[in-house]
């Protein structure tokens, strides 16, 4: 009410002073002309009579207009707003002559009321100009275009050809009841929009091989997922999702690690047995060979477990390459990690005459690992050593808290040596020494595996070396402590792999 | 192979759903001359029932036993409304890695899961005889 009241008094005020002015200005006039120009009365009467008609005129036509303003610029905020209307710009409010702050405070009860209405209201239907948009329209990629709350406002031709249901149909539906998606992580499309909700203004992100469960009548789809927002858009578009479909190539990515899985399954059958058999060999002639004899046991103990080793590393190589190798982080003790790996490789070491000697420096806090995936590591570190060792009797494996609060183990050889030149591919795949290929056998795959895993856990792996002396190879993992730093959670959610195997609670090369 | 159980004095009691004749061999020999009573049977369902007699404090299931597979009888013997009490801890053998279908069940249901090529039947005893039962 105050509003009015000062509208009023405003109205009032100008035109009392206008015409007030005006007689003022008038009287003056003619006093002066009758006094000091000697113009007769009458005359200068008559002259005054017109002046002061062209100013009724004036004053009526200015008043009319000035007053109607008010009402003007709330009649276009009201207009602006409301939907599916012609496009009416927001009003100049700071053009106003009278009325400035009664207007400012309607149009923004309008404003309010218009956002309100709109997250109230039932389904708008599809948005008339994206419809008639060429790019939106033709786009050869699904499209859908969402507003503030999820609901679908459009989705081109593509879009509806992809989910196999007319634009009728889901137009003014949810997006999550009509393309029910599965992502690789927790991180969805769902808790993406969350965040960039609160936090931003304009966001965009992408998602790959996100998986459409499969519905009723319509195949299993893979596709790349590129999503933008953008907040208090003035047409209501607050998402935008665009499709891009591989089904085909992600399937046979599948395909070829299901390939791989069975392949390995079938030669673990037979390897399982193989080594059992060599256990029972061993044990039922125990004390009846001859050293040698005994030897040659021992060997195909510990050859039969290196292909095992070797079976598991081809599979993760495989599942690195495929982005399907995960890792469970735990809290663990790495003293006793080290130390299970370092026993798992007593046997490869001593058949051929090779020490394994485990230092543990100082206190060393719970760490954060997949125990089996870095147990593999340090074997796979340890398999090297041992390999390059050539004449020298002794691996030495060290743990212990570096300058920076990480764990770090060292594997060193007093062998052969690394080239220079070798050097800088050492921890690419396939890669093997061409000078040495003939006298010690393997693929090249153990190095690219441990880079693989070290750098999942978060940590760096590198190697010092010098031609005759040995090698050294060193690894970081991070403290559990740090790692529930960096987000990783170690225990809850996380990412599973699967591995050798493992018992719940319990050490599983505890002997 | 079906059961040959050696009555061993408070032994524990192991059943070993596995239908690799081979393999079952290997396992018994280890087992029962570390002192293990050992069950075996080769058929899923077989061995469903079998375990759900409740009277051993192991089981070993492998993956790709015949009529019922081993992740259907790992389900059955942890649904309470088909297997009301079971006091053993229950563990998958196999060479196969997990699917990842497969994968969330065994996590939450199995106690371990291990690759019997990454151990030889001694290396098995080793672990059992780590195990903490019930």
């Amino acid at each position: 009410m105050d509003y009015f009241q000062g509208l009023r008094t405003q109205i009032r005020t100008y035109l009392v002073f206008v015409i007030l002015a005006e007689n003022i200005l008038l009287i003056g006039g003619i006093w002066y002309a009758v006094t000091h120009l000697g113009i007769s009365l009458g005359y200068v009467a008559l002259g005054a009579y017109a002046v002061s008609i062209i100013m009724t005129f004036i004053i009526t036509f200015a008043a009319a207009d000035y007053s109607m303003q008010p009402l003007q610029a709330i009649w276009q905020a009201v207009v602006h707003l409301a939907p599916h209307e012609q496009r009416v710009s927001a009003p100049n409010i700071n053009k106003l002559v009278v009325g400035r702050v009664l207007v400012s405070h309607l149009a923004a009860q309008v404003y309010q009321i218009a956002s309100v209405a709109e997250q109230a209201g039932p389904a708008p239907e599809p948005a008339p100009e994206l419809k008639a948009n060429f790019v939106a329209g033709s786009l050869p990629l699904p499209l859908f275009v969402l507003d503030s709350s999820q609901t679908i406002l459009f989705a081109n031709r593509a879009a509806c050809a992809y989910i196999g249901r007319p634009m009728e149909d889901i137009g003014g539906q949810d997006i999550r009841s009509v393309l029910r998606m599965s992502f690789t992580s927790e991180h969805t499309l769902d808790s993406w929009l969350q965040e960039v909700k609160q936090s931003s203004v304009t966001a965009s992100n992408t998602w790959e091989r996100v998986r459409l469960d499969v519905t009723d009548n319509q195949p299993t789809r893979l596709f790349d997922l590129a999503a933008y927002y953008n907040k208090g858009n003035s047409a209501r578009y607050e998402t935008l999702l665009v499709l891009f479909d591989h089904t085909k190539r992600y399937s046979q990515d599948d395909q070829a690690v299901s390939f791989m899985a069975l392949s390995v399954h079938e030669l673990r059958t037979p390897l399982a047995l193989l080594r059992g058999y060599i256990e029972a060999l061993e044990e039922e002639t125990r004390g009846t060979l001859t050293p040698e004899v005994a030897g040659f046991m021992a060997k195909m103990s510990a050859t039969a477990q290196q292909l095992s080793a070797t079976v598991s590393t081809i599979l993760n190589v495989a599942r690195v390459d495929n982005e399907q190798l995960v890792l469970k982080l735990h809290e663990e003790d790495w003293g006793a990690v080290v130390k299970a790996a370092v026993d798992m490789m007593s046997l490869r070491a001593q058949v051929r005459g090779i020490t394994l000697k485990l230092t543990v420096t100082g206190e060393l806090p719970p760490v954060g690992v997949d125990r089996i995936g870095i147990q593999e590591v340090i074997s796979n570190l340890i398999d090297n050593a041992i390999k390059y060792s050539g004449t020298s009797k002794d691996v030495s494996i060290s743990a212990g808290l570096n300058g920076e609060g990480l764990i770090e183990t060292t594997v060193r050889d007093y062998g052969v040596g690394i080239p220079v030149a070798v050097m800088p591919n050492l921890f690419t795949k396939f890669y093997r020494d061409h000078r040495n290929r003939a006298q010690i056998g393997g693929t090249g795959l153990g190095l690219y595996l441990c880079k693989a895993v070290v750098t999942a856990h978060g940590g760096n792996i590198w190697v010092k070396s010098k031609e005759g002396k040995g090698s050294s190879f060193s690894f970081t993992v991070l403290p559990y402590s740090k790692l529930a730093e960096a987000g990783k959670n170690g225990d809850t959610k996380e990412i599973t792999r699967s591995a050798h195997g493992w018992i719940k609670n319990h050490s599983l090369y505890r002997r | 192979m079906d059961s040959t159980t050696q009555a061993g004095p408070g032994g524990k009691r192991v059943l070993c759903i596995e239908d690799e004749h081979f393999i079952s061999e290997l396992y018994a020999r280890a087992l029962r001359q570390a002192g293990y009573n050992a069950d075996f049977e080769s058929d899923g369902q077989q061995g469903l029932l079998k375990a759900q007699t409740d009277q051993y404090d192991i089981i070993l299931i492998d993956l790709m036993v015949p009529t019922i597979d081993g992740i259907a009888v790992l389900r059955a013997l942890r649904d309470p409304a088909k297997t009301p009490h079971l006091k053993a801890k229950v563990i998958i053998i196999t060479n196969l890695e997990q699917r990842d279908e497969v994968r969330a069940d065994i996590e939450r249901q199995a106690d371990g899961y291990i690759i019997k090529a990454e151990i030889t039947p001694r290396e098995l005893v080793g672990i059992l005889d780590n195990l903490k039962l019930s």
